[in-house]
């Protein structure tokens, strides 16, 4: 078995599939290495300079706080640059998001070039160009006959063919992966500690389970069709599949799919909304003001803030219903794309590295967990919260010969001592907890190997060796 | 001579097995696919009809909504991605749009970034790659089988076979092509909610023609690495080589090269820019708004107001526009470093003709600006002149899309450049196979 793998791991390194991986490799690792090096600097710095010069701020009306820069985007970027940077965090629980939206989004678009794009669509399609030959190659040569000819058991004989596969699908990748951790750790050293390191270990083993999926599929379709270029035009097909055709749709496909309400159903419901829960709350005051119910101005700005505030609590839930419809559709975009092992590995790596969906809502829970905080110190130094939304609203009416201003209420500052004032600290998944997130595509990706190499060792077990 | 080589060059790779199963994928493919993008664009038309009926408002704050692009079912580009509306109020000028809900776009954001499947991926991806499958064997099989000396020994000249090859290759891959976009068409004309006007058909036509384009230039590349190796394995290796880097790879490395070669100007620069300009107009601002507060402003202190707000919104506005400039001059620069990339090219070239690129966003926000100036002309007049602000309706929202006449005038560089490299690889190919050791 030794003298298979190292005939088959020698027959690969000489050959042009093996060198041209090698360079690309290197390159594409090294140029991600220096994409990531100048854009956390940059991060880093308008992190640190933010919480220098305004840190948090102290104020009951208004606060915020700021995400610190994700430190291992260069394996999963995940749409990080778009996601909120930062929240503006108001009484009540208002949240509003700082800066989505992309400043590069006039580029064409390409994934960014991570880890996970390397590895799960070039080294796939690598795996794929190792692998086609493995059984048809040696069929078409009549060296199969010769080979099996020996005392080697098939199964034997096909597990060294995958096993060299993947060596030689390893090699660059330990050469790309070593280039490219070397240079990110002379240049910004700090970000290699060692819960990075086995995360990082982590994403090479998820990253191993997939290949290895390849090299099954390549050598199933090798043992079942005999033309070499057959089996290399139906491999390329799927991995178009699996790593393009199938995630990319997803997006598409889920808005027939999924249940949950979109954009513009939500937008035709908000302005009947607002009329039903702020303007007519408030119309009914003037009415009754202009009837003469209330004896003064205090009187009436106290009942419309009452009705403000109970009109907000409203506003507010819309908006996050809205959000979580945004995030309904976006899991089914998920599972539909689950149906390729790409997306699976894709998954595994952000939950690994803590970027992704899952990053963004841990961030925000945490947001939501300090602005109850914020709301409990408020209560304990002013004796209330006021209830804020995203918008103000104002309006004027005449009462008793003058015109009289109505606004939403207003959040007052506190004047006394501050010190007490709760802090954000922003707290990074642990890597046990990133791993059970992972898990379940972890479980995907087994399964394809396991069902692959079983169909793969039946298929060649029965195949016709003449 | 020529006619009977092509006639059995034709019916070699009808026969073959690896046609057989690339016209089945493409058929699958150009079916499903542009059936997800008609269907895509006929709800997002109906989102976009729905909202101009139903999401408009008057007075304070007007919206203007974008139509989808009809020929995004063929070549969706970012279309999707460019947002559906943009509010206007004389406080601020829309720097981009916005999802319908007037916040940022819901889109999960793993995924957003992945290419669009339409029409013109199937060429670009899909169909070069079979191309590439129909012509690595071309000259390096025959080599291999011996048949190459055996046609040689004929009264047959080496550029005729050269040239029925090419030729063969082409009839069979404008063929595939052919059925591809019959397909697509065919889903289109049936669907009802897509119509398509004349000029549409021109530049869908002319799409077309730069995809036969495109798919001749993977031909004459197979048909070089042929000539120039002596077994099929190693010409359908290299091959497939080159195309995951010009294909592939080289395309997102052009990208990031730019991103990083041209940069933009920070967010805390922007920012400063922005602040410099709240701060010119602070004192202003305080002025306008104690005088609106007063008990009963008058018509003096309102247009005070007007004029300070619309007066910081134009230069914010102008912060936001040359952020804007730098970032489509980032865009086009981007464009040219990925010249080297066929297909590169023939993606930039066939959005701009379905007019999903960047440069139709850029002009419709051109349009959305000069509606602005007329709103905030018009809120003028409710100031001054109640009466003259009835009698002038607010002009319909318009834009000079992109005209068919000009984006043929724009592409057709990118054309040339694809028809050059076809004729330098022919060339190629034909000399090297004039000199080629045929034993």
């Amino acid at each position: 078995m030794r003298t298979i793998i190292r005939r088959e791991f020698l027959g690969h390194v000489k050959s042009l599939q093996f060198a041209v991986l090698l360079v690309l490799a290197v390159v594409l690792f090294v140029a991600n290495a220096l994409v990531f090096v100048g854009s956390y600097r940059g991060q880093t710095e308008r992190f640190e300079k933010a919480m220098a010069m305004k840190g948090q701020g102290t104020s009951t009306r208004i606060t915020g706080v700021v995400r610190r820069p994700n430190s291992l985007t260069f394996i999963a970027e995940a749409g990080d640059p778009e996601r909120p940077g930062g929240y503006t965090v108001m009484p009540g629980g208002t949240l509003m998001a700082e800066s989505a939206g992309s400043r590069t989004f006039k580029l064409p678009d390409v994934p960014a070039l991570d880890w996970s794009l390397i590895i799960g669509t070039l080294f796939s399609l690598y795996a794929v160009l190792l692998g086609f030959q493995a059984v048809s190659g040696e069929k078409e040569r009549g060296t199969l006959r010769l080979v099996l000819s020996n005392p080697v058991g098939r199964a034997r004989f096909l597990t060294a063919k995958y096993l060299t596969i993947l060596l030689a699908l390893a090699v660059p990748l330990a050469v790309g992966l070593l280039v490219n951790l070397v240079l990110v750790g002379l240049l910004v050293p700090q970000v290699l500690t060692l819960d990075v390191l086995a995360r990082i270990a982590l994403v090479v083993l998820i990253g191993l389970t997939y290949l290895s999926l390849f090299a099954f599929l390549s050598l199933l379709v090798s043992s079942l069709i005999h033309r070499s270029s057959l089996v290399l035009l139906t491999l390329l097909a799927s991995w178009l599949l699996f790593t393009i055709i199938i995630p990319s749709s997803s997006v598409v496909i889920v808005d027939k799919l999924s249940s949950a309400a979109n954009e513009i159903q939500v937008a035709r419901m908000f302005e009947p909304m607002v009329q039903k829960e702020v303007w007519d709350r408030i119309n009914a005051i003037v009415a009754r003001a202009q009837k003469g119910e209330f004896g003064s101005e205090a009187e009436i700005q106290a009942a419309a803030d009452k009705a403000f505030e109970e009109g907000q609590i409203k506003v507010n839930a819309f908006y996050e219903d809205f959000a979580r419809a945004q995030e309904e559709r976006a899991r089914t975009a998920k599972n539909v794309a689950r149906m390729s092992p790409a997306a699976l590995f894709q998954f595994a790596v952000e939950d690994t590295v803590r970027t992704g969906d899952g990053a963004e809502r841990d961030f925000l829970d945490q947001v939501q967990e300090y602005a109850r905080s914020y709301d409990a110190y408020i209560l304990k130094k002013l004796g209330k919260v006021v209830q804020t939304s995203r918008f103000s609203f104002s309006t004027s009416f005449d009462f008793q010969g003058r015109r009289m201003q109505l606004h939403s209420p207003r959040p007052e500052e506190y004047s006394g001592d501050k010190s007490d004032f709760p802090r954000f600290v922003e707290r990074t998944a642990t890597i046990g907890r990133s791993l059970r997130s992972a898990l379940s595509d972890l479980a995907g990706l087994l399964v394809w190997n396991i069902l692959l190499a079983g169909l793969a060792f039946s298929a060649f077990l029965r195949t016709d060796v003449r | 001579m020529l006619k009977t080589i092509i006639g059995r060059e034709v019916l070699d790779h009808l026969k073959s097995a690896r046609f057989q199963i690339a016209l089945l994928i493409t058929g699958i493919l150009a079916v499903t696919t542009t059936l997800i993008n008609v269907q895509d664009y006929a709800v997002r038309h109906q989102n976009y009809l729905d909202a101009q009926k139903e999401l408009r408002s008057e007075g304070f704050e007007i919206s203007v909504f974008r139509e989808p692009q009809v020929l995004s079912v063929l070549a969706r580009g970012k279309d999707r991605d460019f947002g559906d509306q943009a509010r206007l109020s004389y406080m601020s000028v829309p720097s981009q749009l916005t999802g319908y809900m007037n916040v940022s776009r819901g889109r999960s954001r793993s995924l957003a970034q992945l290419a669009a499947i339409d029409f013109t991926f199937l060429v670009r991806v899909i169909l070069s790659l079979f191309v590439v499958f129909l012509a690595y064997g071309a000259v390096s099989e025959e080599k291999a089988n011996g048949t190459l000396r055996l046609a040689m020994a004929n009264a047959l000249p080496r550029d005729k076979l050269l040239l029925g090859k090419l030729l063969a290759g082409l009839v069979v891959v404008g063929g595939v092509l052919a059925f591809a976009a019959l397909l697509s068409l065919l889903v289109i004309v049936l669907h009802p909610a897509v119509s398509f006007s004349t000029s549409d058909w021109v530049r869908a036509a002319l799409i077309l023609a730069g995809s036969a384009l495109y798919l001749s230039l993977f031909y004459g590349l197979g048909l070089f690495v042929s000539v120039i190796t002596d077994r099929p394995a190693t010409s359908l290796l290299v091959l497939l080589q080159l195309w995951i880097v010009l294909v592939i790879i080289y395309p997102n490395l052009s990208v990031r090269a730019a991103e990083h070669v041209y940069p933009l100007p920070s967010e805390d620069v922007v920012l400063a820019q922005k602040q410099a300009v709240s701060e010119r107009f602070q004192a202003a601002i305080q002025r306008a708004n104690e005088g609106i507060s007063r008990p009963s402003p008058t018509s003096t202190d309102r247009l005070q107001s007007l004029e300070a707000w619309s007066g910081e919104a134009v230069e914010m506005a102008k912060v936001d526009e040359e952020f804007g400039r730098r970032q489509s001059r980032q865009m086009r620069r981007a464009e040219v470093l990925s010249l080297l990339s066929p297909a590169a090219v023939y993606d930039q070239a066939a959005n701009r003709l379905a007019r999903t690129d960047i440069r139709e966003y850029d002009r419709f926000m051109g349009g959305v600006r000069r509606l602005w100036d007329a709103f905030v002309g018009r809120y003028k007049l409710r100031i001054t002149d109640p009466e003259a602000y009835k009698q002038t309706p607010l002009p319909d929202f318009s834009y000079r899309s992109d005209p068919t006449a000009e984006a043929v005038a724009a592409t057709w560089p990118q054309w040339m450049l694809l028809v050059v490299i076809n004729l330098v690889l022919f060339a190629l190919a034909y000399t090297g196979f004039l000199r080629k050791d045929l034993r």
